[in-house]
């Protein structure tokens, strides 16, 4: 599983990157989603991999915590998740904006040339 | 400290949030309803960083060094919850910032608040955000804080729109938002090695990180450090600073001036309590790189201010100098060069962010195609604003306008270039004086951050004599630039808080001297914060 | 009141006065100039007062505590030689403002004109009299400045402008270096106290950093003296009014370097590098100040040039070293002030009366001012050393050690021709100045018709003529005592003996003197007529000081241009190339340091299906990196699918939450996407000269790649060494432990974001409000491009339909529309709403939790919207998401203060159990409240997100409008 796992938050992480040095807003945008994905496996996966072991517990009885997932990566994950979100629409409206304004979607918002 | 004081600390980050949020729930065209709000509000953080720095600065009962103020969020013990820590560092910074906070506040009154919609409540959730970062001690925490400002700054950097900001706002956003994934990774890999989140509890536990594991320790430190450079404006991560200073509005830029400081807030602090002296292995990690990456963002903010065009540019310029004279600063690990670095950021601050409310008024009537509206509304229900009505209700034009902006200029070319005799000076002189004597044998850096600090002072002095002559002797036909109370009036107050930190040197530097020696003493630290007590044990359920 | 608190009150009065003079109405000219006469006056008296302390090697000093930790008090020290500058400044202060008040017409704002000399006057009189150094630097900083201003008074006049921004920047830069010297002085002796570093030569000389100490200092002391090669500054100063030229440069700034030689030379003076830097510099300025000046045409140009060879004068008979030319040194500099001053002042008012300062025009002017010219004779004939006047004791002095052994080297030799050559130009260029003025032809076409000048114009120069008289004629009786003092105060017990005779007997300084004399005349009656034709002065005319200067500046900057575009950039992704490079840097510097090993636990089972969710996810990701130039659809649902993947892994790895959210937000953000795509231009397959891609463009592709696989390696192998290693004692076990016992709540993820990390949840909806804001406030000003702004081909042709076919209003085939699964939508929406408010609710015990029920909520307006279009719905619910933003942000952060009510801290969450019959007892956790508004909040976000941008599509022109408006129902009116 570990294997796999870090190979998979390599390969996005590869692609976002690659599309993060690309000229066009849509290729930018598109590569952080990819890169948000690699980022919150990647914490995920400081709190070690865990199957079949939900950190959702019994009621009123004391707990063992070894049998559990470490909850505190998810949490740290689902508010990275909001996060991106927020920011992701953020960047896209100003995307658009600047892609308005400029006439173009160059992320200089002017057309370089040898700058496809 | 108990009853409502003991609640003190978190004010400066609820008060500004609350205020916030109150004005969503009412119509953007009541001004003046927020504006009373929001000037009661950086009032109010003033008065809470006053107080706090009371409290932080009084001595131990036992005599011993203040200790800080540690608060326990939902009451959970650290390292498991988040706590809060005000320090003579944090409240300093608190300080500053409210200071920054009411002055473009109450610049904005001018007409910068009508550029565009729900500027208020942004300028407030960026003030949180500032806060909250200076305040927490815990560094996921520090992360969503990092994130509440940079959101907020993104909002106002977008403010009033137009084709300049949106440019620069594109830029801002994307490498922000590639910088906070960096955040992420090297707060989690920090997680994975230590376990804990908490930086004091961080500071206990690095020491013993079995060597094995240095490395990702290490690699985790130094992609956080990555982040915050990014935050400090360290060369070759800085070109984004000046461009996007220069496009936000006046108060905005002013307001940004402390962001900067944010980064190295955060360097001082983590470095301080991870790598200082009883660090064990990983002690003065980076050290080294800081120096280092210090000269060259002094030397590049010296070349840009030195080609600079405009005077927006200039200003952002000179941020990138102090970001390098603080990040060399700090470099040094030596408690006298980082007391006086202290009192350089607070003087190069307050002076910068002067320089950005004066730059308007100075070229008025050049940097028009920022002002909003300007291309008239082409939709319905496009926000024009009240922006181009000339009927001011925010103070009526002073006369002498030309001798008071000339005025300005001069105090704050002579702050830009460290000379007397506002405080620039001082900090000057006290950051070479304590280069000259930290070391036996002055080493070759040492010298060429000397120089370039020198450097730095001529292209200043240089740049900005020919600029002001050029805008203020040269006879022009401009028109008669005007100067409204609400914009002297901040300016005013800044440029004399830099006479007063001249004049008040000696006690200043007492404090600078003090927090710079705490900074020294981690353990003072992880203990106030890890034995900090809970208010009660809740009662178990059934 | 002790004298030496009097002192500090003549140190502050002029600023004092400075700043009242600012606020004088532009008219006060009177008012203004009593001002300064009376503080000058007073300053003067306090001098007096103090003097009888010093003789004798007596000082006073007086110290105010300032930066004692850095060892820099504000210390006033008064000893012989600060008496002696100080009594020039004050004194020649007070005459200058008697000129300057008659000099300076109505017009010009002369209160602004005695604020800034007020001021001039403090610093310097702050220098002389500073009791350490630093303070020293501070206000010789401050003198430049104030020169600054002074010498700009006249800022419409070009020249005034280049004038003062070349003193500016000159003696401002040589200030600078004063300070490091100073400091590194500071660090040799461990304190910036005079006394303590004028007691501790030997350690001084001594040190290894003399040598750079010594040169930061000469370097500012030569250029605020003007020395060669700095001196070009001087005389483009002469812009400046002339009572400032009066002041600045006889008694005053250009005396601020000569004073600090002096002040450091029993430290500093004495080695061999300080005798052949100054000694050398001196002489140079001394001559090339000299032959310069006997070219000039302007008297003020000939009068600052003279005083460049007089500086240099006094710099070369410090730089001897020894102690009777120290005397010839300061006594001359005494001497040179008061002749120097009384000519500037005279030229003054010969251009005042006669409209022209130019040699060549002007002529025989001694029959229209006889009293003017007379003192500009005596002024001139001490300039030029004729005995009986002052300026002739002192350049016998000067000649005397000119024939003294100093080092035995080539200087030795040649310094007495020097010295009389030197001197044979002084007598020349004296003689040029008084007789082309004021004998031959009466002048004409004068600009003015010539007068004598007004009484009070005068009296300051008759002072100055009767000192330099008295001087001359009984030295010993007049300036002894005072020098004496002065010399002690320097030398201490090395102090000679020497003598103010003005009669020595017929010596060799006395044949030296004649010869210079003589040979002056001479040389005048030889060449006056060609000097006359000169237009530069031969040799040295060539190098232009001010020329070179600028030049000099031209070139920094545009290095600094070329350097800014070298090492900056304003574009983005070299920007983002060198972020990810150095972080990638900086992640495996420590991998090399401590090289790179895997942790010791066994790997987890491959459970091949998962391999397949990941084959499938990677191959979406690569897929989308490859098409999201030219497909975005396309790369967008390949996303969407590497986001599947990344669900999947999550409620693999035991993190149901995360799935849920994660897939939710999925569905959101694409959403957002496709509404943006209809923005984006078309693109069309980028067509490359010559059909292929260039070099650089596949270069760069390929290094971009490069560092791409590079991180995405990188990111692989330290995940993995993680997640091989061993899971340290992580604070997350005390989370399981008290999550249900003092959170009351089972799903341990959600008792963390809501109660133990409940700031971190306020935190990030805060952002999430923030961000809805910022969009709001851009789409309000949002511009679509011109070539998106008409509606899509689809409704185009739809309308086009409705308009042909009769029995068809506009809209009724968009209303038809996918009819079906319209339908269907519009029925989904209550089911979705109940399911978010169960996500809602159960959240603290099992996956869900206020966001995710947020996300859905949004999602079933969201659905409406598709269904019934933006209008209809805005006709049925009105939404005003900016108050949901509001009130949620509202509701969590009430619920958190809410416990310091109970004097608990922010967010302490409080729960008890509730007995719902049927349901049993069921937590009830004040965090569920704090879940609301974070509910709320994400509601109003998300939905004001989406809608605005929907919105865009159905924003009106300004132009007439026929059809119905719509507005943002994000409006704060509350629009619907």
């Amino acid at each position: 599983m570990e294997i796999v796992l870090a190979l998979g938050i390599g390969i996005f992480t590869a692609s976002g990157i690659w599309l993060l040095f690309r000229p066009r807003t849509f290729q930018v945008i598109i590569g952080l989603c990819l890169l948000s994905y690699a980022v919150n496996l990647f914490i995920l996966a400081m709190g070690r991999l865990r199957m079949d072991a939900p950190p959702i517990i019994e009621r009123g009885v004391a707990v063992d915590p070894s049998q559990y997932a470490d909850p505190l990566p998810q949490a740290l994950v689902l508010t990275a998740i909001v996060i991106s979100f927020a920011t992701t629409a953020l960047l896209l409206v100003v995307l658009l904006a600047s892609r308005g304004q400029t006439g173009t979607d160059h992320v200089d918002g002017e057309e370089k040339d040898g700058e496809p | 400290m108990s009853g409502w004081a003991s609640h003190l600390v978190i004010g400066p980050i609820v008060v500004p949030l609350v205020a916030a949020a109150a004005m969503l729930l009412f119509n953007d065209r009541r001004t003046w309803l927020k504006r009373a709000l929001g000037i009661a509000t950086t009032v109010a953080l003033f008065a809470m960083a006053l107080v706090l720095l009371q409290t932080v600065s009084t001595p131990a009962a036992d005599g011993g060094p203040a200790r800080p103020l540690v608060y326990l969020l939902g009451d959970w013990a650290a390292p498991f919850g988040i706590v809060l820590v005000a320090d003579r560092l944090s409240v300093l910074m608190l300080m500053l910032t409210s200071i920054l906070g009411f002055a473009a506040m109450v610049y904005a009154l001018a007409r910068w608040d009508r550029a565009g919609p729900r500027f208020h409540a942004l300028f407030l959730l960026l003030l949180m955000g500032v806060n909250g970062a200076f305040l927490t001690g815990d560094i996921f925490n520090l992360f969503v804080f990092f994130e509440i400002l940079l959101a907020a700054s993104y909002g106002l950097v977008l403010h009033g729109s137009g084709v300049v900001r949106i440019k620069a706002g594109l830029h801002y956003v994307t490498i922000n938002v590639a910088t906070s994934l960096l955040f992420l990774i090297g707060v989690s890999l920090i997680y994975g090695v230590t376990g804990t989140l908490n930086m004091a509890d961080l500071a206990a536990r690095i020491p013993h990180v079995p060597a094995s594991d240095l490395m990702l320790l290490e690699g985790g430190a130094a992609i956080l450090g990555i982040a915050f450079l990014v935050k400090a404006g360290m060369w070759p991560l800085s070109f984004w600073l000046p461009t996007t200073y220069a496009a936000a509005a006046p108060p905005a830029a002013a307001l940004f001036a402390i962001m900067s400081k944010v980064g190295i807030y955060v360097i001082l602090r983590l470095s301080s309590l991870f790598f200082g002296q009883d660090a064990g292995a990983a002690a003065g990690f980076a050290d080294t790189w800081l120096t280092i990456g210090g000269l060259a963002t002094i030397a590049y903010g010296v070349i840009g201010i030195l080609s600079a065009q405009t005077l927006t540019r200039v200003a952002g310029n000179y941020i990138l100098i102090s970001s390098g004279t603080l990040l060399a600063a700090i470099g040094t690990d030596s408690a006298t060069v980082w007391a006086a670095a202290l009192f350089y950021l607070v003087s190069s601050t307050l002076a910068v962010a002067a320089f950005y409310l004066l730059i308007e008024p100075v070229e008025r009537g050049e940097r028009d195609e920022l002002a909003p509206g300007a291309p008239g509304a082409i939709f319905e229900d496009e926000y024009v604003g009240t922006f181009d009505e000339e009927e001011d209700e925010s103070g009526i034009a002073i006369p002498a306008t030309i001798a008071v902006l000339g005025g300005g200029f001069i105090l704050c070319s002579l702050l830009l270039s460290g000379l007397p005799p506002l405080s620039g000076f001082i900090a000057k002189f006290a950051i070479i004086d304590g280069l000259l004597i930290f070391e036996d044998t002055i080493s070759p850096t040492t010298w060429a951050l000397i120089a370039l600090i020198i450097l730095s002072g001529l292209a200043a002095m240089i740049t900005m004599t020919r600029a002001g002559i050029d805008l203020l002797w040269t006879p022009a036909d401009r028109p008669q630039s005007y100067l409204r109370v609400v914009e002297a009036a901040p300016i005013a107050l800044l440029l004399a808080l830099c006479f007063v930190l001249m004049v008040q040197a000696g006690p200043v530097m007492g404090y600078m001297e003090a927090t710079a020696r705490a900074l020294g003493q981690p353990h003072l630290y992880s203990e106030a914060v890890l034995s900090a007590p809970r208010i009660s044990q809740p009662a178990v359920a059934p | 009141m002790a004298v030496d608190r009097l002192l500090l009150i003549a140190l502050i009065l002029p600023f004092a006065g400075s700043i009242v003079a600012g606020f004088l109405p532009a008219g006060a000219r009177n008012a203004a100039a009593l001002l300064a006469g009376t503080i000058a006056l007073i300053g003067t008296a306090i001098l007096i007062a103090a003097y009888p302390a010093l003789p004798g090697g007596g000082g006073l000093r007086y110290d105010i505590e300032w930066l004692p930790s850095l060892g820099l008090n504000l210390s006033v020290r008064l000893d012989g030689l600060s008496w002696l500058f100080g009594f020039l400044i004050l004194a020649i202060g007070a005459l200058v403002v008697l000129y300057a008040r008659y000099y300076m017409s109505a017009e010009d704002p002369v209160p602004r004109f005695f604020s800034f000399f007020l001021a001039f006057m403090g610093s310097m009189l702050g220098l002389v009299l500073s009791g350490n150094l630093v303070q020293m630097a501070f206000f010789w900083e401050l003198t430049s400045l104030f020169s600054f201003l002074l010498i700009g008074y006249w800022h419409q006049n070009q020249s005034a402008r280049d004038g003062a921004r070349i003193a500016l920047i000159t003696t401002g830069a040589g200030g600078v270096c004063l300070l490091l010297g100073i400091l590194i002085i500071g660090r040799i002796v461990g304190s910036y106290d005079i006394d303590r570093i004028l007691a501790s030569e030997n350690l001084i000389r001594s040190s290894g950093l003399y040598m750079p100490a010594l040169l930061l200092i000469l370097v500012g002391a030569f250029t605020k003296s003007a020395q060669v090669p700095f001196h070009f500054w001087l005389p483009h100063a002469m812009a400046a009014p002339t009572p400032v030229s009066a002041y600045l440069h006889s008694a005053t700034m250009v005396k601020a370097g000569i004073f600090v030689l002096m002040r450091l030379w029993p430290v500093l003076a004495g080695t061999d590098e300080w005798y052949f830097i100054v000694s050398s510099t001196g002489l140079a300025t001394l001559l090339v100040g000299a032959w310069a000046a006997i070219f000039q045409q302007d008297l003020k140009g000939l009068l600052a040039y003279s005083t460049i060879s007089h500086l240099g004068l006094i710099t070369l008979l410090l730089g001897l070293g020894s102690p009777l030319a120290a005397v010839a040194a300061i006594f001359h500099t005494v001497n040179h002030a008061t002749f120097k001053a009384s000519l500037f002042m005279a030229t003054g008012i010969i251009d005042h009366e006669t409209g022209t300062r130019d040699l060549r025009r002007l002529s025989g002017l001694y029959r229209y001012m006889p009293i003017t010219a007379t003192l500009a004779m005596v002024a001139a004939a001490a300039m030029a050393g004729v005995p009986l006047l002052n300026g002739f004791l002192s350049k016998e002095m000067f000649l005397a050690e000119a024939l003294a052994e100093h080092s035995g080297t080539f200087v030795d030799q040649l310094l007495p021709v020097i010295a009389t050559l030197a001197s044979a130009f002084a007598v020349l260029y004296s003689i040029r100045f008084i007789h082309q003025t004021f004998f031959g032809p009466p002048p004409v076409d004068l600009p003015r018709q010539p007068e004598e000048a007004p009484l009070w114009m005068r009296v300051p120069i008759e002072v100055l003529v009767l000192a330099c008289l008295v001087i001359g004629i009984v030295p010993a009786l007049t300036i002894g005592p005072f020098l004496a003092t002065a010399v002690q105060s320097v030398l201490g017990d090395r102090t000679p003996v020497y003598s103010l005779a003005i009669w020595h007997g017929f010596n060799a300084p006395m044949l030296m003197s004649l010869t210079a004399l003589v040979a002056g005349t001479v040389l005048y009656l030889l060449f006056r007529d060609r000097l006359n034709a000169m237009k530069r002065s031969p040799v040295i005319g060539r190098l232009k000081g001010r020329k070179t200067f600028e030049a000099v500046l031209a070139v920094i900057v545009a290095g600094a241009r070329w350097l800014e575009a070298l090492f900056g950039t304003r574009r983005l992704q070299p920007q983002l190339r060198v972020l990810v490079c150095l972080a990638l840097i900086a992640g495996l510097l420590p991998f090399v340091r401590f090289d790179y090993r895997p942790g010791p636990l066994p790997v987890t089972l491959l459970d091949p299906s998962f391999a397949i969710v990941w084959l499938l996810g990677a191959a979406c990701a690569i897929g989308a990196a490859w098409q999201a130039k030219y497909h975005r659809l396309a790369a967008l649902i390949l996303t969407s699918g590497a986001g599947l993947a990344t669900c999947i892994s999550f409620i693999w790895l035991s993190a149901p939450d995360l799935g849920v959210t994660q897939l939710l937000v999925e569905i959101v953000t694409t959403v957002l996407l496709l509404l943006g795509l209809r923005w984006l231009p078309k693109r069309v397959p980028d067509h490359w000269p010559e059909a292929r891609v260039p070099i650089q463009v596949g270069l760069r592709r390929s290094t971009d790649l490069l560092v791409a696989v590079a991180a995405g390696l990188g990111m692989a192998l330290v995940s993995y060494a993680v997640m091989t290693r061993p899971l340290p004692h992580s604070i997350s076990r005390y989370f399981m432990e008290h999550a249900y016992f003092e959170g009351g709540g089972t799903n341990v993820v959600n008792v963390i974001l809501v109660d133990f990390r409940g700031f971190d949840t306020l935190g990030e909806i805060t952002v999430l409000g923030i961000v809805a804001l910022t969009v709001f406030a851009l789409l309000r000003r949002f511009r679509p491009a011109a070539e998106s702004v008409a509606s899509p081909v689809q409704q185009r042709e739809q309308t086009a339909s409705d308009h042909a076919s009769p029995d068809r209003a506009v809209g009724d085939t968009v209303a038809d529309y996918m009819l079906a699964p319209k339908v269907i939508m519009e029925w989904l929406f209550p089911v979705i709403i109940v399911f978010s408010l169960y996500l809602l609710l159960r959240g603290h015990d099992s996956p869900g939790g206020g966001f995710g029920a947020g996300i859905v909520m949004s999602i079933a307006i969201l659905i409406q919207y598709m269904a019934r279009g933006t209008r209809q719905v805005e006709l049925l619910l009105s939404i005003r998401p900016l108050r949901w933003i509001g009130a949620g942000l509202l509701c969590a952060a009430l619920t958190g203060a809410g416990a310091s009510l109970f004097g608990y801290p922010f967010l302490t969450s409080f729960f008890s159990y509730i007995a719902v019959p049927g349901v049993g007892t069921v937590p009830a956790a004040s965090a569920v409240l704090f879940d609301f508004g974070v509910f709320g909040l994400v509601v109003g976000a998300t939905v004001l997100i989406l809608i605005a941008l929907a919105h865009q599509s159905i924003r009106i022109p300004r132009a007439p409008a026929d059809e119905p408006k719509a507005s943002l129902p994000a409006s704060d009116g509350g629009a619907a």
